[in-house]
């Protein structure tokens, strides 16, 4: 790849988070454009010097509730990818360690789960439990631990037996001695490879539940509930949809080129993920 | 063989106990939530006994599964009609919607993975690989509009939705195709990379072979075993994509019926739709197993 392309999804990537940050100041000064302030002099205005990416159906600036999103977006994708990996790692770690009927059972309740395509369980979930960040975060959360407990279980099996390993057990030492100091160490990068794309798809899920209305619920800002009502005023501002959609684009992009260039960099070709 | 099939009803099982609990999972009183503050004690009491919700838990399930293996997935709680007569309407839509788009998909993704493999590391490989990269990263609620806005709205060729005329269904297919073709892409230039690279196409090419008896009749038809696992697990991930697909072009199959049955919180229709939609794919799968096992002379079962 060329000298200067490959700094580009860590360029965009961070270009993003300045951009929030940079907001969220202004929006704590008071200086510039509050995303839930109504303006109906400006509804669906299209892009100007002052809303520079228009405003939308109720006259709130695209550009300010955009980095809303962003923010909203991420911090419940970090969110979910914590709590998901700790308890998909866990539920790996013993399934490979021990093997037998533990590992049969923990394999056979992941198998349940992954019978599920796609998002459809998430949607089950946030259904019921009604929507809200929160319970958006729980459906989440619910679903998304799977992967990791599979993907762990996998490498586990692998360096359960490997020299080092059995020759700290000869050495007497305890299960989480070996789980944490022997194995888990050389599960890093494949872990990191694997939370750089469930970023993306954690905030791609987040946005399809919101744009069925049953994640981030009004007057928050979600890039989902965004694009509903964009294409819902699609004949009279397409600017709306277009500029929440080119900007999800560019930072699901930079994420999921991110991932491919640290799998690459660390190494790591067995990853499940298939993004 | 055995242990497949074993397997597979166990997952069914499962997902039978998963999709029941659902209803259980409301918080509070599901009867509550579903009817409303509003609604009498009369009512309630009512539904509760057609849910059966008075009875243990144990003895629910017990009642679900000797209902459903009757075809009975109960009734409507707003329209009283049996949940059965609204799947059967809407089902065979979403089928032909991921039937078309399973077939955009493996024709642009096959033709273009085997030309991104033969082109190997020169420009047009990079830039096919970033153009499915890009569209693997785009949902189905950023796709779908996008295409919209240009062929619906600007160019005015198409509708924008709906199901009145038979060109309704081409947007919600290139929605979903579009998608699956970035995978395929993908898939096909991986598996074409490691069949070209095999001892049997050097001696064919050693053979004096054309070029395309090469790579159609040789290296394809080995490369493609991978590819069929791949669309028989991504004929799953259609079958969800539909969901948002079909509420943005207003398409009339189960997964509209899935968000319309949230949206008035009628949890029985909820459930059933999620259960149909899950069953589907596991047999979709189990049957891609079966298929990949036929083809694939070295898949041993039990192995």
């Amino acid at each position: 790849m060329n000298r200067w392309l490959k700094y580009l999804p860590s360029g965009l990537l961070l270009f993003w988070l300045l951009a929030v940050l940079i907001g969220r100041m202004l929006d704590i000064a008071g200086i510039g454009l509050q995303g839930n302030a109504i303006d109906l002099g400006a509804i669906l205005a299209t892009p100007s010097s002052y809303h520079w990416f228009g405003a939308d159906d109720l006259g709130r600036d695209i550009l300010a509730r955009t980095l809303r999103g962003v923010e909203i977006s991420f911090v419940v994708a970090v969110i979910v990818t914590l709590v998901t990996m700790s308890v998909g790692v866990l539920v790996g770690l013993l399934a490979g360690f021990y093997g037998g009927k533990i590992d049969r059972l923990l394999m056979q309740i992941t198998d349940i789960f992954l019978a599920f395509p796609g998002i459809l369980l998430a949607i089950a979930f946030a259904a019921v439990l009604g929507p809200g960040m929160v319970n958006l975060m729980i459906a989440l959360s619910i679903t998304g631990w799977v992967s990791y407990a599979r993907l762990t279980r996998g490498q586990t099996l692998a360096l359960r037996n490997r020299q080092h390993v059995i020759a700290a057990e000869s050495l007497g030492a305890s299960v989480p001695r070996l789980l944490i100091k022997h194995i888990l160490p050389l599960l890093g990068s494949i872990l990191i490879v694997e939370a750089t794309y469930s970023l993306a798809s954690i905030m791609i899920a987040e946005a399809s539940l919101s744009f069925l209305g049953l994640g981030i619920q009004a007057p928050n800002a979600s890039w989902g509930a965004m694009l509903r009502d964009g294409v819902r005023y699609m004949l009279v501002a397409p600017h709306y949809v277009l500029i929440v959609g080119l900007s999800l684009m560019s930072l699901i992009l930079a994420i999921n080129l991110l991932g491919d260039q640290l799998r690459d960099k660390l190494d790591v070709n067995s990853s499940i993920n298939q993004h | 063989m055995f242990r497949r099939t074993a397997g597979f009803f166990t997952v069914i099982f499962g997902v039978l106990l998963l999709t029941f609990l659902l209803i259980h999972l409301v918080p509070g009183d599901p009867v509550e939530v579903m009817l409303g503050e509003s609604a009498s004690t009369a009512d309630r009491e009512q539904l509760r006994t057609d849910l059966g919700l008075n009875q243990p838990l144990v003895q629910q399930f017990g009642h679900y599964l000797g209902k459903l293996a009757h075809g009975d997935l109960g009734q409507s709680i707003h329209t009283k009609t049996p949940i059965i007569e609204l799947i059967k309407t809407r089902y065979p839509a979403t089928v032909k919607l991921a039937v078309l788009s399973l077939i955009i998909g493996l024709a642009i993704g096959i033709p273009l993975g085997i030309y991104a493999a033969l082109k190997a590391n020169h420009w047009q490989d990079f830039l096919v690989t970033i153009v499915s990269v890009r569209f693997s990263a785009m949902p189905a609620f950023w796709l779908g509009p996008m295409l919209m806005l240009v062929f619906a709205v600007w160019l005015g060729w198409l509708p924008v939705s709906g199901m009145e005329s038979h060109a309704s269904i081409i947007l919600p297919a290139l929605t979903l195709g579009f998608g699956l073709s970035a995978i395929l892409t993908r898939m096909t230039r991986t598996s074409m990379l490691e069949v070209l690279n095999e001892d049997f196409i050097r001696t064919a090419r050693a053979k004096g072979l054309s070029e395309n008896i090469v790579i159609f009749r040789h290296a394809l038809r080995a490369a493609l075993l991978p590819i069929i696992t791949v669309v028989g697990l991504q004929m799953g991930s259609l079958l969800a994509g539909t969901v948002i697909t079909e509420t943005i072009f207003s398409w009339d199959g189960i997964g509209r019926l899935l968000v319309e049955s949230i949206e008035k919180r009628d949890y029985p229709v909820t459930q059933a739709c999620v259960l149909v939609v899950a069953l589907s794919y596991v047999v979709v799968n189990f049957l891609t197993d079966l298929l990949y096992s036929k083809l694939d002379p070295r898949v041993r079962f039990g192995a």
